[in-house]
């Protein structure tokens, strides 16, 4: 071994570390806008004491689905899995919004209808 | 680049490693691109699920109160029966629990909105009876004196 291959050596070891490492980091650096957003709107949901009030059950299950899609995202390396998983996520959130404004409707006709006897 | 290594030696073993980088990068997106191209079963169960939300959107009249998101889901479920025929299972199975989600959404949707205008006419109700009522008791308080 001359001093010369041992420069190619490291040359290549640079080389191949350094395009493992661009290729992991950008795995792992790069943000999911979809999953994002849904992040997002979960938790502008978990802050409204409304929805977390009345339509618990259902925010759980946004909840369940976002940890699926998060684990989708950051383990099995799965984006169209973890996108699809956000979207259900937050259609879920929708569902739990939906669900605490007609419990309010149900609540409402309730009293109404004791106020009217 | 081969310039660099002026010994044969040393050219023909980067050569050699260069083979190397290349097939892991080949591994390496195969890796990536598998989880999408594994083929499967067709997604029987959440077609089921998909039919049967939409089925109970339909009689809570998600087509009146909540048509934009029905529609959304009839047509998800459409596009997941294609997949299915194409054998794209894993893209059907996604389309069919979008089109069940969606289905969910429109059916609580319709529901809430058909509380919320129960809850409206009721308010009406008693708002007119609470005028009614004031009204006839200025009617009865101005004959009051006359009456008795």
């Amino acid at each position: 071994m001359n001093r010369d291959s041992t420069l190619v050596d490291r040359w290549e070891f640079w080389t191949a570390l350094s395009l493992l490492a661009v290729i992991s980091v950008g795995c792992e650096a790069v943000r999911n806008p979809s999953l994002e957003r849904a992040r997002d709107t979960y938790q502008r949901a978990r802050h409204d004491p409304e929805v977390v009030g009345r339509a618990a059950v259902s925010l759980d299950k946004a909840g369940q689905t976002l940890e699926q899609a998060e684990r989708a995202w950051t383990k099995e390396k799965d984006v169209t899995e973890a996108e699809h998983l956000a979207y259900i996520a937050e259609k879920r959130v929708e569902i739990a919004r939906a669900t605490a404004r007609r419990r309010l409707a149900a609540d409402e006709i309730q009293q109404l209808k004791s106020k009217r006897e | 680049m081969s310039r660099i290594f002026n010994a044969d030696h040393g050219l023909m073993r980067w050569r050699k490693s260069r083979t190397w980088i290349i097939a892991c990068l080949i591994i390496l997106c195969a890796l990536e691109i598998s989880g999408c191209s594994m083929m499967g079963k067709p997604p029987t169960e959440a077609l089921a699920n998909a039919e049967l939300g939409l089925r109970a959107a339909s009689e809570a009249r998600a087509a009146e109160f909540a048509p934009m998101d029905l529609q959304s889901a009839r047509e998800k479920l459409e596009g997941s029966k294609q997949a299915i025929a194409a054998k794209r299972y894993e893209d059907a199975r996604r389309l069919a629990e979008s089109a069940q989600v969606e289905a969910e959404l429109a059916e609580v949707k319709a529901e809430t909105e058909i509380m919320r205008r129960a809850a409206e006419e009721l308010q009406k109700g008693i708002d007119a009876l609470a005028t009614d009522a004031e009204r006839g008791s200025r009617k009865s308080l101005s004959k009051g004196p006359d009456k008795e």
